[in-house]
C-alpha cells in the first residue's frame, strides 16, 4: 500500500512537471503579453521534429535540443515580427492567426519531413529503481529540468531588472512606456522566449512520445487549461498548480475511474474552476 | 433603442443597405438551388444537401461569431449530437408518433438546452472571449471521447447507422425520403427557413443588441441590457440550429461517428466561416459549400498542398480581409462593407 | 497598437485577387460537381474503373502509403498482363482524410459521379461502416483490407453485407492460434491494454474467451482514450498486477507513446509484450531499442520467407523504392485487386453480381503470404497466421522480425451475422 501511494505520488509529480514544461511557453506568452498562441502545440511539434532531424543527422542529443529550441525561437521571431506584432490588442485576431499558423506549420511539417512515423531515441534509457518506487531515468531528468527552468524564470522575472521591467509592462503598458521601456521590444522578447520554451519542451519530450505532425496538439488544450486554471500571469506558481490539477490529478482519478472518465473529469473540473475562479486558482498579486 | 451613439447607427444604416443586397443575392441562390434538380441529376443532387447542411452549421457559427462576437470551436459537437439524436430516435421508434418528428424536435431542444445550460453557466460568470473559445474546444474533445466510449448507446468508434427519415401526413401516408430528390426538397426549405429566420432576427432589436455586444459589451451592459442573457440566447439558438443541421445530415449520410464531434471538424467550420465571411449569413453558407466541394475535389489531386493552401487563405483572410469572401464580393460592387 | 494599414493599391490588389480566387474556386466547384468525370481515352475498350478510398491525409496518413501502394502495384501487374477480359483497370483515388464523413462523400462521388465498377479500401472500421450504406444501396462491392474485430450483425451494413469482402484477419485468426504457445512460454496471466474503442474491446473479448479455455486469467484490463501522452498510471497498474504477458491493442500515436515509456521504465525486461497492432510502419517508427523483443502476430510480414513474398517484394521495391514499407494492410489490398481480377475473369461479368459470385470461395495462390481463400460463407478471407518477434538491434525491414511460429492457414470463426451464407 505504501509503495502504491509513493508510486502514485511519484507519477503525479513526474506528470505535473512534464505538463509544466509543456505549458511554460504558453504561460509566458499568454500570461505576460496576452497572446493566445494557438500555435503553441505546433511549436512543440516543431521542436520535436527539429530534434529528430538533428539527432538522425548525427548531432548529439543536448546540442540537438538546444539547436531545435533556438530554431523554434527563430520561427517565433519571424511570426511575431510579421504578424503578431500588429495584433497585440486584439486577442481574437491573435487566436485565429496563431491557429492559422498551426494549420500551415502542420502541413509544412508533413511536406518537409514526410508523414512516416519518426522517433527520437531515448538518450537515457533505464530507470532508477528505488525499491519502493521506480522512476524512469529520462523522464525524471526532464522533470528536474522543468523545475530548473521554472526556478530560473522566477529568478529572472523577480530579481533581474529585465524581469522587473517586463512585469511592469504587464501591469501597465502605458506607464511602462512612459518610463522609457521599449514596449515593442519587450513584447517581442517575451514572445520569442515563449517560443523557445515551447520548442525546448517539444525537443525534451520527443524521446517519450511518437513524433508525428500532431503530437504538440495533445498538449495544446491541456496547456491552456494549465495556464488559465493556474492563473494568467502567475507564471510560476500558477503553472505548477495548474499542471498539477490538469496533469497530476488525472493520475488520481484514473485510480477509481477509467482513463476516459478521468480525462473527462479533469476537463470538466477545469471548466468549472474557470467559471468560478476566472483569474485562476492562485490569487493575483 | 434610442440612445445609440451616432457611429453605431451609421453602421446600422450601412448594414441595412448591405443586408438588402445580400437578401437579393440569397433569393437568387435559393431559386437556383430549387431549380437545380430539374436540370441535372445524379451525384450533384445527392451531395448538395450535405454541403447545404454544412452551410447551416456555418450559419449557426456566423450568428454566434459574426454577429454576437462569440467565437466557438465547438459547433461540431452540436452537429454530432443532432446526428446521434436522429439515429437513436429512429432506432427507438416510439410507435404512435413518427419518430422523425420526435427526432427533429428533440434535436432542436437538445441543442438549445445544452447550449443554454453551458452558456448560462459560463456567461453568467462573465466568462468570455478567449476563455469561452477554449471551453468550446474542450467540449468538442469531451463529446468526442464520450461518444467513443459509450459504445452501447452510440455504437462507439464504429459509429451508428441512420436510416432515411420518413414524413407522415396523417395516419396513413408516410413518405420515406430515400431518393435524392425527395430529401433534397426536404432539406432545401429547411435551409431557406433557417436563413430567413436568422436574417430576420439579425434585423430585429435582438440582432442589434448582439452586434452591440460584439462591438463593445461593456457599453451595452452600461445601457442596461442583460448581456449574459443575450449571449446565452444567441448560443442556444446557434446550438439548436447546429443540432438540427446535424440531425438532417445524419439521416442524409446514413451514418454518424464520433469524429463528427471532434476538434478537426469544429475548427473546419471556423475556417469556412472566416473565408466565407463571418458577418454574412449567405457568405458563411456559401463558404462552407464551396470549401467543402473544393476539398473533396482537390484533395484527390493535391492532398497536402490543398490543406496548406487552405491554411494560407485562412491567414490571408484574417489579415487582409476580415469580412472574408463576402466583403470581397461587396467591394466588387462598390459598396463599403462594415468596418470591423 | 496600430492596425495593419495597407495602401489603397495593395487593398485593391487583394480585392481583385480575392475575387479571382473566388471565381476560380466557384468555377472549379461548379465544374467538379456537374461534370461526370473527364472524358477518357477509349483504347481497345473502356477500362474497368475502381474507386480507391485511402487515408492520404489526416490522422492515419502513415498507413495511407502502404494501403494504396499495394493496390496500385497489383493493378500495374494486372494491366501489364493484359488487363481483365481485355480491359485495363483504372484507379480513381479518393482521399478519406481518415474521416468517416468524408468517406461517405467519396464513396458516393466515386460510384455516382465517376461511375466506378467497384470500390476498394477505407482503412478503419468506422470508415468502412460509413461506406456500408452507400455500397448497399448502390449495390457495389467494397474490398476491405484492414485487420479488424470481426463481423457482428449490430454493425450492418458495414459488416454482414454481401457486397463487402474482408481481406484482413480478425481476432480468431490473429490471436487464437498463438495463445497456447504464448501461455506455455510465458505464463497465463494477461494484462490487457488497448485504445478505448471497438476493435481493442472485441479483440480482448475473443482473447479472454480463449484464455479461459486455457485456464488463464486476466489480471488487468485498461482502455486508454486517444491521444494520451503520459502512461504513468497504466505502467503502475501493470507493475502492481504482475502479469506474465502484456496484450497490447493500442493504436495510432498512443501505441508509440506507451511503448516508449514502457521501455523507458525498463519494463520490457520484466514482461513479455504481445501486440496485434504494431506492424512494419509502427515498428519502424519505434526504432530498434524500443521495439526489440516484442511479439507481433499478423497474417503477413515483410520478413516472411517464401517464394511468393520474395518475388512480390522485388516488384514492390522496384516500383516504390528499396526503403518502402509494406504491411498486412497493403498486402490485403494487393490480394484484393488480384482476386477481384480473377473473380471477374472467372464469371466473365464486370458487374457487382459477377464480382461477388466470382469471389465466393475463390482461392489465390500467388498471395505474398502464401495460399489464401475468400470464404463464401461470410466474405472473410482464410489466411495464414504468423507470430513474429522483433529482433534485437534490427537495421531495417529486412531483419526486423524473426519468425517464432506460423500456421499456413487459419480458418476463422463464423461471422456473427443474422443469416449466413451472406
Amino acid at each position: 500500500m505504501m509503495s502504491t501511494t509513493l508510486s502514485v505520488l511519484a507519477d503525479s509529480t513526474l506528470i505535473t512537471f512534464v505538463f509544466a514544461l509543456a505549458a511554460i511557453g504558453l504561460a509566458v506568452v499568454f500570461g505576460l503579453v496576452g497572446v493566445i498562441n494557438m500555435g503553441h502545440g505546433a511549436m512543440l511539434t516543431l521542436g520535436a521534429y527539429f530534434t529528430w532531424y538533428a539527432t538522425t543527422s548525427g548531432v548529439p542529443f543536448v546540442p540537438a535540443v538546444l539547436a531545435s529550441a533556438t530554431s523554434v525561437a527563430v520561427v517565433g521571431l519571424v511570426l511575431e515580427h510579421f504578424l503578431i506584432r500588429h495584433f497585440y490588442d486584439r486577442p481574437f485576431e491573435t487566436l485565429l492567426l496563431t491557429w492559422g499558423f498551426f494549420l500551415i506549420t502542420t502541413e509544412l511539417i508533413k511536406i518537409v519531413f514526410g508523414t512516416d512515423l519518426r522517433t527520437v531515441t531515448n538518450p537515457l534509457p533505464g530507470a532508477f529503481d528505488l525499491s519502493v518506487v521506480t522512476l524512469p531515468a529520462y523522464e525524471t531528468i526532464v522533470a528536474a529540468i522543468s523545475l530548473g527552468i521554472l526556478l530560473v524564470l522566477a529568478l529572472v522575472l523577480f530579481k533581474t531588472s529585465t524581469g522587473i521591467k517586463i512585469r511592469a509592462l504587464v501591469q501597465n503598458p502605458e506607464v511602462a512606456s512612459l518610463l522609457g521601456l521599449n514596449v515593442g521590444l519587450a513584447y517581442k522578447n517575451v514572445f520569442v522566449l515563449g517560443s523557445f520554451l515551447a520548442g525546448l519542451a517539444g525537443a525534451l519530450i520527443s524521446p517519450m512520445l511518437s513524433v508525428d505532425p500532431y503530437i504538440g496538439n495533445i498538449y495544446l488544450v491541456r496547456s491552456f487549461f494549465v495556464v488559465i486554471v493556474g492563473g494568467i500571469g502567475q507564471v510560476l506558481g500558477g503553472t505548477l498548480v495548474g499542471s498539477f490539477i490538469i496533469g497530476g490529478s488525472e493520475t488520481f482519478f484514473a485510480l477509481f475511474a477509467g482513463q476516459v472518465l478521468a480525462q473527462t473529469i479533469v476537463f470538466v473540473l477545469a471548466i468549472v474552476v474557470l467559471r468560478f475562479r476566472p483569474s485562476g486558482v492562485l490569487r493575483p498579486r | 433603442m434610442t440612445r445609440k451613439a451616432s457611429s453605431v447607427s451609421a453602421e446600422t444604416v450601412r448594414g441595412q443597405i448591405l443586408l438588402r443586397t445580400e437578401t437579393g443575392l440569397a433569393v437568387l441562390v435559393f431559386i437556383a438551388l430549387a431549380v437545380l434538380p430539374l436540370l441535372i441529376s445524379g451525384y450533384t443532387i445527392y451531395i448538395v444537401p450535405q454541403y447545404l447542411l454544412y452551410g447551416v452549421l456555418a450559419m449557426s457559427l456566423s450568428l454566434l461569431w459574426g454577429f454576437a462576437g462569440i467565437l466557438s470551436f465547438g459547433q461540431a459537437a452540436f452537429f454530432a449530437l443532432g446526428a446521434y439524436v436522429i439515429g437513436l430516435a429512429e432506432q427507438a421508434d416510439p410507435g404512435l408518433v413518427n419518430p422523425t418528428y420526435v427526432a427533429l424536435l428533440a434535436s432542436l431542444l437538445l441543442g438549445a438546452s445544452v447550449a443554454a445550460f453551458t452558456g448560462y453557466f459560463l456567461f453568467s460568470a462573465g466568462v468570455r472571449d478567449v476563455y469561452f473559445v477554449l471551453v468550446t474546444l474542450a467540449l468538442s474533445i469531451i463529446v468526442e471521447q464520450v461518444t467513443i466510449s459509450q459504445s452501447q448507446i452510440t455504437g462507439g468508434y464504429n459509429g451508428m447507422f441512420v436510416p432515411r427519415i420518413s414524413l407522415s401526413f396523417g395516419t396513413e401516408t408516410a413518405v420515406v425520403l430515400s431518393s435524392d430528390t425527395a430529401i433534397y426538397y426536404f432539406v432545401l426549405p429547411v435551409v431557406i427557413g433557417v436563413y430567413a429566420l436568422l436574417s430576420w432576427l439579425i434585423r430585429r432589436p435582438f440582432g442589434k443588441v448582439l452586434v452591440g455586444i460584439r462591438e463593445n459589451e461593456d457599453r451595452v451592459l452600461s445601457l442596461g441590457f442583460n448581456t449574459s442573457f443575450y449571449k446565452t440566447a444567441a448560443f442556444s439558438l446557434s446550438g439548436a440550429v447546429a443540432c438540427l443541421a446535424g440531425a438532417l445530415y445524419g439521416t442524409h449520410a446514413g451514418f454518424v461517428s464520433p469524429s463528427l464531434a471532434g476538434v478537426s471538424f469544429s475548427t473546419q467550420v471556423v475556417v469556412w466561416v472566416a473565408i466565407g465571411g463571418r458577418e454574412s449569413l449567405l457568405g458563411s453558407l456559401l463558404g462552407a459549400v464551396v470549401v467543402s466541394a473544393l476539398s473533396t475535389y482537390l484533395s484527390a489531386i493535391i492532398p497536402d498542398y490543398w490543406q496548406l493552401a487552405l491554411g494560407v487563405v485562412f491567414v490571408a483572410v484574417l489579415i487582409a480581409f476580415k469580412g472574408g469572401a463576402a466583403s470581397a464580393f461587396d467591394y466588387a460592387f462598390g459598396r463599403r462593407f462594415r468596418r470591423d | 497598437m496600430n492596425n495593419v494599414k495597407m495602401s489603397y493599391h495593395q487593398h485593391s490588389m487583394n480585392r481583385r485577387s480575392a475575387l479571382r480566387t473566388m471565381a476560380i474556386g466557384a468555377g472549379v466547384a461548379g465544374a467538379s460537381l456537374s461534370m461526370p468525370g473527364v472524358l477518357r481515352f477509349a483504347g481497345a475498350e473502356a477500362p474497368i474503373k475502381v474507386g480507391l478510398i485511402s487515408p492520404l491525409t489526416g490522422a492515419w496518413t502513415v498507413y495511407g502509403k502502404a494501403h494504396s501502394a499495394g493496390f496500385e502495384l497489383a493493378v500495374d501487374e494486372i494491366n501489364a498482363a493484359g488487363g481483365v477480359l481485355g480491359r485495363k483497370i483504372e484507379i480513381i483515388v479518393g482521399d478519406s482524410k481518415t474521416e468517416p464523413r468524408i468517406v461517405v462523400e467519396q464513396a458516393n462521388r466515386l460510384i455516382r459521379q465517376e461511375g466506378v465498377d467497384f470500390l476498394a479500401g477505407t482503412f478503419s472500421s468506422a470508415e468502412r461502416n460509413a461506406a456500408g450504406p452507400v455500397v448497399a444501396s448502390a449495390n457495389k462491392v467494397l474490398l476491405y483490407p484492414t485487420f479488424y474485430e470481426g463481423q457482428e450483425q449490430k454493425y450492418y451494413p458495414g459488416v454482414c453485407n454481401k457486397n463487402i469482402f474482408m481481406f484482413g484477419p480478425e481476432p480468431t485468426q490473429q490471436v487464437w492460434p498463438h495463445m497456447e504457445y504464448m501461455t506455455k512460454q510465458f505464463g497465463k496471466k494477461f494484462f490487457m491494454i488497448g485504445s478505448d474503442y471497438v476493435w481493442p474491446r472485441v479483440t480482448n473479448e475473443f482473447t479472454k474467451e480463449k484464455l479461459k479455455e486455457l485456464g488463464g486469467e486476466v489480471v488487468g484490463e485498461v482502455y486508454i482514450p486517444f491521444n494520451t501522452p503520459q502512461y504513468e498510471s497504466a505502467l503502475r497498474q501493470i507493475r502492481d498486477a504482475k502479469p506474465n504477458i502484456i496484450f497490447h491493442t493500442l493504436t495510432g500515436s498512443d501505441t508509440v507513446n506507451f511503448r516508449k515509456q514502457f521501455v523507458a521504465a525498463g519494463m520490457n525486461k520484466e514482461f513479455a509484450l504481445w501486440t496485434v497492432d504494431d506492424e512494419e510502419v509502427v515498428t519502424t517508427g519505434l526504432g530498434p531499442d524500443v521495439s526489440a523483443g516484442a511479439f507481433v502476430s499478423f497474417d503477413y510480414f515483410m520478413s516472411i520467407k517464401n517464394p511468393n513474398n520474395e518475388a512480390f517484394l522485388n516488384r514492390f521495391r522496384a516500383k516504390f523504392g528499396k526503403n518502402a514499407l509494406m504491411n498486412t494492410v497493403g498486402v490485403a489490398m494487393y490480394n484484393a485487386a488480384h482476386m477481384a481480377a480473377l473473380a471477374i475473369t472467372k464469371t466473365g461479368k464486370v458487374t457487382t453480381e459477377g464480382l461477388r459470385d466470382g469471389l465466393k470461395d475463390l482461392e489465390y495462390d500467388k498471395a505474398p503470404q502464401g495460399e489464401v481463400k475468400m470464404r463464401g460463407l461470410d466474405n472473410q478471407m482464410v489466411l495464414p497466421s504468423y507470430l513474429m518477434k522483433v529482433r534485437q538491434g534490427w537495421t531495417g525491414v529486412g531483419d526486423m522480425f524473426e519468425e517464432v511460429r506460423h500456421l499456413d492457414s487459419v480458418t476463422p470463426a463464423d461471422a456473427r451475422c443474422k443469416s449466413l451464407p451472406l
